[in-house]
Parts: C-alpha cells; structure tokens; sequence
C-alpha cells in the first residue's frame, strides 16, 4: 500500500509516493531523481549513501522513508549556497580529496554534519566524524586535511559575517 | 574543467552506471548463480521464475546468439553455464523483470538441477591432481645448485598470502540498449576494447555493430579488467532479445560473492647468502590460485615470476610458477597483478636470513638492493637504476638509525605497546607483461575556437589520467588547459585499445596524445612561419589553419619501443623501466589484545618529471593503504568454496581510523622511457604497504613472541596476531 510522504528537501517541500518498506535512498535516487547520494553497499557499511536530516548525518539506506515524514532532509545537491560551492566541495577538489569520486558525496555530508556541530574539530575528531565512511581510492590523507581546511574558512566567514 | 571531474563528484553530478536508466525507463537483469562449488549441470528449470509478477523473460546458455565464451586468454569460461558448474557464483540464467526486486524474485526461483562433485580449493592439491591453467612457467638465471652449495646459510620456508577483495566502491555493472542494429553499453570497466570483443563474439555479431562508452569508474583497481566482462555482455544479450535497455547492476554482496578477487598464492622459498650477508641464489615455487576459469591467471603469474627477486640482485634465481585450477570464483587483477605476493615472498624470504644470520633485515636489505646495470633474472638490464639512491635518501631523511634506537629503548623494558618498523624498497617494471598489449591510440580535434578534444582508450577511474591527458595536450599544442576536454572513452573515438591497468593508461595514451598533438602544432607552426613575423596566438593559428584549410584534427600510435626478447643478444626485456622508492612503516601492537595501529609511514617515492605532482602523491597515499589492509585486516574467508566474508561488515577495508599518518617525498628524476619524462605511479606504491607485515613481525618479536621459523601467514589479522602473542607462554 503506497501513501503520501511530505519531505523537505534541500529547502524544497516534495510529495511522494511510497510504501511501507521504501527506503530512503531509493525514494532520493529514483523518484527525486538526486543521484548525488549514492548506494555503496546498501547495508550501513560505507556511508556513500549519507545525508543529513535535522542537522544529523544519516545512512539513507538504513532509514525507512516514512520516518522521515516533514523532516528537513539535505543531500549532496543542496548545500552549495547561492550557486557557490560549500567550502567542503571547494576544499575536497583543492587539496586533492576526491579520486573516484563515489565516496564523495557521502563524505562531504558526514563533514557537513560534523562542521555543524563542531566549528574547530581536532584530526581525531574529523576522522571520528568520518569513521562512517569509507574511501578505497585515497588513503584518506587528503580528506582529512580538506576537512580542515573547510573548517577554518568557515571559521573566518563567520568571523567576517559576524565583524560586518 | 572538462578534464577535471572533480567539480562533478563534489556536486554531486557524476553519473556513474547506476545512476542511469532510473525506474521506468529500462528493464532489470539479475543473476542467477550457481550455489555448489563442483557439479555437473542436469537442467535449470526456468518455469518458477517466470511465474512471479515483474518477470519479463529469463535467459540461459541456449538463448545466446553467438559463441558462449567471454575467456579473453583461454577460452575457458562460457557467459552462462552448460553442462558443468565450477565455483559457487557461476553465472546460470539471466532474470530479466520491470524492477531489480523483480529480477532478483526471479533469479532467486530458478530451479537448478546439478550432481555435486568433489571439489578442490587448496593450489597445492590441484597441483597434485595435475589441475592446471595453463604449463608450469619456468625459469632460470646462473648455477643455481652450485650458489646454494657455496652459500654460508640458507633459509628455506613458506609464505601463504590470501586473496584480496577490491572494494571498489561502485559494484559491477553495465546498461545496454540497441539502437537500430547497434548495441550501445555503457559499462564500468576498464578494457572497452575486451566487453565489445566479447559482447560481439556472445552475440554473433561484428565489432562494429558493438560500442562500448565508459563515462568513469567509481574505483577499479584491477577488478574492472575482466571481470566488468560477463556483467556487459548479459545486459547486452538481454537488451538484442528484448530490444529494450536493460540495466545489470550488481549489489554489493553480490559484487562480492560472484566478482573475482587478488590471488591467493602459497609459496615455497629458499635463500642462501655468503658470510658477508650477500645473496647468492634463490628458488621460489608459487602455486597461484586460480580459481575455476584462467582470468587473467597466466599474465599474473608471468608478473610474479618478473618480480620474483623484488628489488634485489640475485645472481643465480630458479623461479617456477603453477597457476592453479580451483573451485572458487575465477581470481583476476589487482593492483600489482602478482608482484605484491612476489615481494611478499622474497621479504620473507630475507626476515629469515635476518634472523638466521642475526644481521638486521634492513642491513640485509640495502647490502643486496639492485644497482644501474644489473641484469634481472629475466635478461632485462636495468637502467636508470634508483634503489639504492631512495633508500638512502629515506633511510636518511627520516633518520631510521634514530628511529630505529627508540624503538628498541622503548621495547626494552616490555611494554604492554610495543612497536615495530620496517623498511620496505620497492623496484617495479612498467609495461604490460603482455608485449602487444603496450600499443595505444589518440585522436585529438581542436576546434576553431582554440578548444580542444581529446580521446584515447584510458578510462578515468579516479587516477587523474585525463588531467594528464589535458595537460599534454595543452603544453604540445600551446593550447590553454582548462579548453581541453579529455572525452570519455568509447570503442567508436578508440579503437583497439588496450585495458586502462599495469599503470601504463598514462604512460600510452598520454604519448599517443602527445605524438597527436605535436603533428597539429607542426602545421599550425609551419603555417604561422609563412603567415608573418609576428607569432601568432594558439587562436589565431588555430583560426588561420581552418581558413587556409588545414586539417585541425590527428590521430597517433604509440607502441612502446625496445621491448621483447633482442633479436641480437637473446636477453629479454619485458618492462620498460622500473619504478623505485623506499617506505619506512611503524607499527605498535599491544601485547594483551593483539590489537595494533599503522601509526606512522614514510616513503621516498620515485616519480620521473611528475606530470601532475598532486595526482601522483594521491595514488601513492591510496596504494600503500590498500596494501596495508591486504597484509593485515582484509581477512578473504572461503568455507568449503563459499565465500563467507561477504559484506563490508565481515570484509574489513582500512578505515580512516585505521589510517596511518603518511608523509610521502616524490623524489624527482630524469626518465626518457614515458611522456615527458615522467613515471607510471598506479601500482608501485601498493608494495610499501606491505612494510606493515614485517613491521608487525618485529613487533611481535619485541612482545617475546616465539614466531615458527619460515613460515609467514599474510594476514596478520588481530586476530592472528593474538594467536601468536599466546604461542609466547611468558605473558
Ligand atoms: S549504501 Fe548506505 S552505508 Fe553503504
Ligand atoms: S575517491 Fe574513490 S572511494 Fe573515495
């Protein structure tokens, strides 16, 4: 029995159709269309498939769509700002972060989650916030550091907001 | 940016094959595979499946047009099973429904009739039974027999290394439709040219009737060489039956438990050195398994046999190899295609003599590192030579003497955290070990605009291939980089080419892009010479060429030169050059737990002229973690031929966790066997990881742990590693 489910994402109220067992992932990708977010294993061990609902970074593919019913949901798609890239997306491509680019998405949203709630995270508290996810392409060295870096340009766009 | 993907995958907007054809738009195939490892196949009854809703059609071997056999180096592997069935995921039937849920219903309600049969797992025992893929390969350099006698000790023993799981993060897949009388698939692998050849021979029809696009791959490391094959081809047969496009994308147990995997090999070696500590001959026997079709088994082997000596001279060398028949899931590429396992062998190899002649292992190491002008037990005679020169530069720069001595202060009085170090020095050959396949093609458009496109057979899969591309490009023609696109490879722009692996995607296309280019820039100069005395602009030439109707597009051929058996002197050259560098790698185990930590690698890293300084140290920090993880956490459990570490859960990958701090050194030098002096950097660094095992050895030492002498058993899994803490009886 499919019903009406109301979500908000990236800053946009959608209605769809789903059914009980429809997991979140398969409504994003299939019938969103938002392919940024993407199903690495499908059973909640490498975290390409992460988003973030109500501030928290979340595996979609282990959440039933239903729950989410009026959340705020963000995916890969909605967090650059006013068509500029997040400072995330900007330091992931400068520093080298991104190989493949298939746990990209996933990474950029467990780092988003973890700047959110943590403006100036240690070494061991970024590899913390991404222990999640996995990356087989880089040896991580590279994403950490774009974590860092994102995070003190964050840190002084603050700054400048707060100053003006 | 049309080189640089990247702004793509951090958007979000990289279309990888499953993120094609959504819902509604195609049909989905699934596989149904064989559950018993040995049998003899009676019948497969399709009516259940065909029963269920959403079921479309099933397909078996019957249903193929043309010749059921994908084997691309012997002809051992029909798409789907006939009359026998030889590992537990070999392909029986394609389940073609309205929704993967469908298809999977479906595969799963496919009734097969097989008669088991005894199986065998274990190389060793299919030596025995003469179940071999292809002849033994042998061979020999120097007396032998006469080295060992003269030698002041010899330490012979065994290495079992298993087999590794790629984890490339997006699983097999591929989508294909016909359009008109053309098959179009959009596959995720790394040989183009190896799914159309096979999709045409499955299908009965010509080449030309089969394009293969590759858009990009989310990660291969080997295993989208062969094994993205099988996964075209059923979509393709599909697709021709049902004239509609079908989408077969595996899940992720399902990459695991049907796709095929690094080799397992069990290795018999034997080392004698003279008073001095230096090496005078070695013997070595691999019993490689194979799995239960060749792959690409036999180019694995010969790879192994290449790299037998690791980055030693050793003046007299007996290599044999056995590529195995099996009953598992066929073993494929993977990063290093049979030289990890080599190197393996031989450091061990070299830990026992250290231990027997009680010199330490890096002292042996260095006595024994290959020089300029050594001859390589295969003939080949190295040049350019930078073993020594890496490792005295690491052993220097990062201060080992001094490392070394704290960690020694540090385990002398039994902590429960001890730590071990190891250094590890790599020499690996470029080329494929294939000689024909050392062949690529460029074609390079420039638009009157002064943009640029540039197509070859190299798949982008994360290795920055089409940034070099782009950069070549734009320096021989003088064009600016970010105006030139690196197109996605398509059998249609590329023909013949060879798989993007043995990292030699840069080395060929980027000269065949070069030698392409530089026949563009040749007119555009030759021109702007009679045009005037002012030189013009890259536009304005470009602008010039098309009014004056000059051709603005090449096509070039590169095949690397010098390599094969010498006409003259007989000796063999299989590698166009060597890669060199050295690792320093530390661990610390605690010796109540077994549990321990990579914390800190160094490496002195060789690169030629880097053609992109950033790309090249990216390979090498992702390499030496995938070799980290081969030799301790990636624990590959078969039990009775099924495969039961197949998810990410019981599958270990390192995680960023696990990630040892790393600071990487590209030491620069001249190279004038590749592109623009540079040096090939996919595979090499893979070895250094594998400083983590030894590492772990010593530090196992350290904790009094009485290890059994000359047998090495890779992984040293916690697990492992706590069994051999516990042989100790002191703690
Ligand atoms: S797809 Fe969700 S964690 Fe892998
Ligand atoms: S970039 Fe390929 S998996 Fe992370």
């Amino acid at each position: 029995m499919k019903q009406v489910l109301s979500l908000n994402i990236n800053g946009h109220d959608r209605d769809v159709m789903v059914s009980h067992e429809d997991l979140l992932v398969d409504v994003l990708r299939d019938q969103l269309g938002l392919i940024g977010t993407k199903k690495g294993c499908g059973h909640g061990s490498c975290g390409t498939c992460t988003v973030i609902i109500d501030g928290e970074a979340v595996l979609s593919c282990l959440t039933l769509a239903l729950s989410s019913q009026g959340k705020k949901i963000t995916t890969i798609e909605g967090i650059e700002k006013d068509g500029a890239l997040h400072p995330l997306q900007q330091s992931f491509i400068e520093r080298g972060a991104v190989q493949c680019g298939f746990c990209t998405p996933g990474m950029i949203m467990s780092a988003a989650a973890l700047l959110s709630h943590n403006k100036s995270p240690s070494i061991e508290e970024i590899k913390i916030g991404l222990s999640g996810n996995l990356c087989r392409c880089t040896g991580y060295v590279k994403i950490v550091d774009a974590v860092e870096v994102a995070a003190a340009k964050m840190r002084q766009l603050d700054a400048a907001q707060k100053g003006a | 940016m049309s080189s640089d993907e990247r702004e793509l995958h951090v958007r979000g907007l990289s279309r990888f094959i499953d993120d094609h054809c959504l819902p509604g738009q195609s049909l989905y195939a699934a596989v149904c595979s064989s559950k018993v490892p040995c049998a003899e196949l009676r019948s497969v009854d399709i009516a259940p499946a065909l029963a269920l809703p959403g079921v479309v059609t099933v397909l078996t071997a019957k249903d193929i047009p043309g010749e059921n056999q994908i084997g691309a180096i012997v002809g051992d592997e029909p798409l789907l099973a006939t009359d026998h069935l030889r590992w537990i995921g070999e392909p029986i039937a394609l389940v073609i429904g309205r929704s993967d849920q469908a298809a999977r219903a479906g595969a799963a309600a496919v009734v097969v009739d097989a008669q088991e049969r005894p199986a065998v797992f274990d190389p060793r025992e299919a030596a025995r039974l003469g179940q071999l893929i292809v002849p033994i390969r042998r061979f020999e350099k120097g007396d032998v027999d006469a080295a060992f006698t003269r030698s002041a000790t010899v330490v012979a023993g065994r290495v079992e290394s298993a087999g590794q799981e790629h984890v490339y993060l997006e699983t097999q897949g591929a989508v294909a439709e016909v359009d008109g009388n053309k098959v179009r698939i959009r596959s995720a692998t790394q040989s183009p040219t190896g799914v159309q050849r096979a999709v045409a021979r499955v299908l009965g029809l010509p080449m030309s009737d089969v394009e293969v696009d590759v858009p990009r791959l989310g990660g291969a490391f080997g295993g989208k060489e062969d094994q993205a094959t099988p996964y075209a081809a059923l979509a393709a047969l599909a697709a021709l039956r049902l004239r509609q496009p079908v989408k077969l994308v595996l899940s992720r147990v399902e990459d695991m438990r049907l796709s095929g995997k690094r080799h397992p090999y069990s290795t018999d070696y034997r080392l004698g050195l003279d008073e001095g500590g230096r090496i005078l001959a070695f013997e070595v026997t691999y019993y490689q398994n194979g799995g239960g079709a060749a792959d690409l088994s036999p180019a694995i082997l010969d790879r192994s046999l290449y790299h037998a000596t690791a980055a030693y001279r050793v003046p007299a060398a007996r290599m044999t190899g056995y590529s195995c028949r099996t009953n598992l899931p066929p073993f494929t590429a993977f990063r290093g295609f049979g030289a990890p396992q080599a190197f393996l062998a031989f450091e061990a190899a070299l830990d026992h003599a250290a231990q027997a002649t009680a010199v330490p292992r890096h002292e042996l190491q260095r006595r024994n590192l290959v020089v300029e002008g050594d001859c390589l037990p295969c003939g080949m005679v190295l040049s350019g030579a930078r073993a020594t020169e890496t490792f005295d530069d690491a052993r220097k720069r990062f201060d080992l003497s001094k490392r070394l001595a704290r960690i020694a202060n540090h385990n002398a009085c039994r902590p429960r955290l001890v730590q071990g170090l190891a250094t590890m020095p790599v020499c690996f050959g470029i080329s494929f070990t294939n000689k024909i396949l050392n062949q690529a093609s460029s074609l390079v458009h420039v638009f009157t605009d002064g943009s640029v496109s540039v197509s070859t057979g190299a798949v982008e899969m994360g290795q920055g291939v089409s940034r070099k591309l782009a950069r070549i490009a734009a320096s021989v023609l003088g064009a600016d980089e970010a105006l030139v696109r690196v197109e996605a490879t398509s059998t249609t722009r590329a023909a013949n080419t060879s798989p993007t692996a043995a990292s030699t995607g840069a080395d060929l296309n980027g000269m065949a892009t070069l030698l392409a280019a530089r026949s563009i820039r040749e007119r555009l100069d030759a021109l702007s010479k009679s045009a005037s005395d002012a030189p013009l602009s890259f536009s304005q030439a470009v602008t010039h060429a098309y009014a004056s109707r000059i051709s603005l597009s090449a096509q070039a051929h590169y095949a690397t030169p010098h390599l094969g058996i010498d006409p003259e002197t007989g000796a063999h050259r299989p590698f166009a050059y060597h890669v060199y560098g050295t690792a320093l790698v530390e661990v610390e185990l605690d010796t109540i737990l077994g549990t321990y930590r990579v914390t800190s690698v160094k490496v002195v890293h060789d690169v030629g002229h880097s053609l992109d300084p950033g790309t090249d140290r990216g390979q090498v920090e992702g390499a030496l973690l995938q070799g980290i993880g081969w030799v301790t956490c990636e624990d590959l459990r078969y039990v009775e031929g099924r495969l039961a570490s197949d998810t990410l859960t019981t599958y270990k990958v390192p995680d960023i966790l696990g990630a040892p701090e790393l600071e990487v050194v590209l030491s620069e030098s001249d190279n004038d066997r590749a592109v623009m002096g540079s040096k090939a950097v996919g595979e090499p660094p893979f070895i250094y990881g594998l400083g983590a095992f030894f590492a772990l050895l010593d530090a196992l030492r350290a904790a009094g742990a009485r290890l059994p002498e000359g047998e090495y058993d890779s992984p040293l899994t916690p697990e492992r590693v706590l069994t051999l803490l516990c042989c100790d009886g002191n703690r």
